[in-house]
């Protein structure tokens, strides 16, 4: 029987995107919602902090997203293992919360050598992080490798306006 | 014959029968439904009386009505697939046809031109041909914008009404070159030899320029859901022009122009593949074939510099937020990468694939079938390379033996650097491939044709040295370097395929024929190949359409219109290619209804 030429067409056409339909099938399968809303609690213990932080910075601020996290070799952005440790030493003048401050708020003031510039302003949309889901976050980053000090009555910026932070650098 | 209508009359009046007792059931059941029943089986006594009761109802029900609030609908649903898909199929449908409608006007000119040039009226013939597909195309692209318009407005008002806040100055250029470019799409095709060549030219140049200045209107509006511009921190317009002008304007313009004339030329190879097969006779066979080898051409030298447009897209992604370049690249769609490295090789795979089979219709193009298995290997390795996954997809145990998702060694090639070196590779074989395809039959009579071969082939061989220097050295740089390796690795591919080219025009002028191309003589699984080659073309553009679209995530507009419907989240790779497979195939039934359409002025013609 000889089959029409229209109909093979369409055989074709239908496995093609059959095909193409099962290769989508194949790779793993992940719904993405969006970002929840981090609940606060009016008094947070240093580990309470922590994890929330940890839940913002992987989900709503999308930090992970970019940086990794005990990774080496090439890497896009830095790495943020240690950096509880690490900030402290940075920037000259500057404490480690300051630091971490100042990476989140103006992230493009001062950038690690051997990185472009990328990091958005996080407290603005699209990841608009409040005020305590950033103190969260930093709490999570002192976490790594460092000491928590910051807590949710923390005033990390403009810095200075805590008691004991260094003023604001020059852009100059 | 009297027997058969009386069967009829029974068969008849049994339906009716049986459509006159299903009425008086349904009569009898309305009518009882609504006769008032006492409550005889109740044991309280009913205190209101029955007509106080309605009309206490009633005059509620008018107060609540009086009183209702006005409120602004944010969003309707769609029934049964729900407001996200409706609007999905309509636009990409919408697209399809509107990337063919400006697509086959761009090569049908440059075709026409060529025919004015060299006086040889098959080209002008082709270019008539390649136009007959327009005007449905046309109906159809319009009736779609309109029906997407409309499922806009009616399902996301509130959205809508930004965007018209934003966009309301660009609406009226838009309708009046709507209006132009069906004067110039009808005049230029109805006009066909009707006038003078110029002044046809013209009308083809015309239809181009309103077709490409409609496009651009449109993708001001798109682009700026993703980068959005020219607006304050609330979204209040500060300037239209910044708004239009956004980061991701100009990459799509272009990326879209050059994917329009591959997609377009891939729809009208498929549309010749299919006369081809159906065709009676040797002349058509070799007419049809012609006009698919040119469709495909068209297609491949669209669609080797699409890459390139699409890396400069994605940098100026990348340059807007780096968040959102990660989420295209690394993040929640990362995968889809891999999805669209299959399309790709088998883009590629089947493109040379028609160029090895239409050597056979060049007689002494048996020299060059001994290459053929080098380039194979060649595209097959650089496509392996390229859908090769950053992260493979194991189980625990699997995992921690590799000490990561990453595989030890595969992992490698799992990186830009390894893909952007595959990808140039495949582009330069397929270049290659052209290349022996065009020599096939011909060989060349100038003096310095051995220098120029030399030439050639060390031109090719250091690009290819360059593509692969540089996709190694990248893994020992920093970031910050290795991103910038993209640009000397497109940039000598692009020469050597430039070189290489002007030096095969001037090399090959004049040149001693080897023996006649045989138009027709050709495997018919070539013509098979050319539709797998559009099939793929669609495919692939309604994957990439979802990437664009789908990067916003939970955002009507990035940053400033947040989607808060139920569809605000990004559905999974295996749902969303069912959705552009579900479009696909509904675009083939309704561009195969154009093929049908088209061919049937050619039955008109034939004689009595």
């Amino acid at each position: 029987m000889k089959v029409p030429v229209s109909l093979k067409i369409l055989a074709l056409t239908v496995a093609t995107t059959g095909f193409y339909t099962m290769v989508g099938q194949l790779v793993p399968q992940k719904e993405v919602h969006p970002p929840k809303e981090t609940a606060f609690k009016k008094e947070m213990t240093s580990d309470e902090l922590v994890k929330a932080g940890k839940e913002v910075a992987e989900g709503k601020g999308l930090c992970s997203t970019c940086h990794t996290i005990g990774k080496s070799g090439a890497l896009r952005f830095p790495d943020l293992d240690g950096i509880g440790a690490r900030a402290a030493t940075r920037r000259p003048g500057l404490s480690a919360l300051d630091y971490l401050a100042e990476s989140i708020y103006d992230p493009n003031l001062f950038i690690v050598s051997g990185f472009n510039p990328g990091m958005p302003v996080i407290n603005k949309p699209p990841i608009g992080l409040t005020d305590p889901e950033i103190l969260a976050v930093m709490a999570y980053l002192q976490s790594l490798g460092g000491q928590v000090t910051v807590t949710l009555e923390s005033k990390v910026w403009p810095l200075g306006s805590g008691s004991g932070a260094a003023p604001p650098p020059s852009q100059d | 014959m009297k027997g058969r209508l009386n069967a009829k009359i029974a068969v008849a009046s049994a339906v009716v029968v049986a459509l006159s007792l299903a009425a008086t059931v349904g009569l009898v059941r309305f009518v009882l439904s609504r006769e008032y029943r006492a409550p005889v089986r109740s044991d309280q006594v009913e205190t209101t009386p029955r007509v106080q009761a309605q009309q206490d109802e009633a005059e509620a029900k008018a107060k609540a009505d009086r009183e209702k609030p006005y409120a602004e609908e944010t969003y309707r649903r769609f029934p049964l697939v729900g407001s996200r898909v409706a609007v999905w199929v309509l636009a990409q449908l919408h697209l399809l046809f509107a990337a063919f409608v400006l697509a086959v006007p761009i090569f049908a000119l440059i075709i026409e031109f060529i025919g004015w040039l060299n006086g040889d009226k098959r080209y002008d013939e082709l270019a008539h041909e390649f136009t007959k597909l327009l005007s449905v195309s046309f109906s159809l692209t319009a009736t779609f914008g309109a029906f997407l318009l409309f499922m806009l407005v009616l399902l996301y008002p509130k959205f809508m009404n930004y965007l018209m806040h934003v966009f309301s100055p660009t609406f009226a250029p838009y309708v009046g070159l709507f209006f132009l470019e069906a004067f110039f799409l009808y005049t230029y095709y109805y006009g066909w030899g009707k006038f003078s060549a110029v002044t046809h030219l013209l009308l083809g140049l015309g239809l181009n320029i309103v077709g490409t200045a409609i496009m651009l209107i449109a993708n001001s509006w798109l682009t700026f859901m993703t980068t959005p511009a020219g607006i304050s921190e609330s979204g209040a317009v500060i300037s239209t022009w910044a708004a239009v002008h956004n980061y991701t304007w100009m990459p799509i313009n272009i990326h879209r122009v050059i994917a329009n004339v591959a997609f377009g030329g891939s729809v009208a190879a498929a549309y010749a593949a299919f006369k081809f097969l159906g065709a009676k006779t040797d002349e058509e066979r070799a007419h049809y074939d012609w006009m698919g080898y040119i469709g495909n051409f068209v297609a491949i030298c669209a669609f080797l510099p699409l890459p390139f447009a699409g890396y400069w897209l994605a940098s100026e992604i990348y340059a807007y937020s780096q968040t959102l370049g990660l989420t295209m690249m690394g993040g929640a769609f990362s995968w889809l990468f891999i999805i669209q490295a299959v399309l790709i090789g088998n883009l590629f795979l089947a493109a040379n694939y028609y160029l090895w089979l239409g050597m056979g219709r060049v007689q002494a193009s048996e020299r060059f079938q001994g290459y053929i298995k080098f380039l194979l290997i060649l595209i097959a390795v650089c496509f392996a390379v390229w859908a090769t996954p950053r992260s493979i997809i194991a189980t625990v145990s699997e995992a921690r033996a590799m000490g990561g998702g990453a595989h030890p060694q595969l992992g490698y090639l799992g990186v830009m650097s390894a893909k952007n070196t595959a990808v140039n590779i495949l582009i330069l074989t397929t270049f290659v491939s052209f290349l022996l395809y065009r020599r096939s039959g011909r060989t060349p009579t100038v003096a310095w044709a051995k220098l120029g071969n030399a030439l050639q082939i060390a031109i090719s061989l250091l690009a290819g040295g360059i593509v692969l220097f540089l996709g190694i050295y990248g893994y020992f740089v920093e970031a910050s370097v290795r991103i910038g390796l993209s640009v000397p690795q497109v940039g000598s591919v692009l020469f050597a395929m430039i070189a290489v080219t002007v030096i095969d025009v001037l090399m090959y002028r004049n040149a001693k024929s080897l023996g006649e191309t045989h138009w027709g003589r050709i495997h018919p699984a070539s013509q098979y190949v050319l539709i797998f080659l559009a099939v793929t073309f669609t495919w692939l553009m309604g994957l990439m359409g979802y990437v664009r679209s789908g990067l916003r995530q939970h955002w009507h507009v990035y940053g400033v219109v947040r989607d808060t419907s139920v569809d605000a989240f990004t559905p999974t790779l295996g749902y969303a290619t069912s959705v552009v497979s579900a479009t696909v195939l509904l675009f083939f039934l309704l561009i195969g209804f154009v093929f049908w359409l088209a061919s049937l002025s050619d039955h008109k013609k034939e004689p009595a």
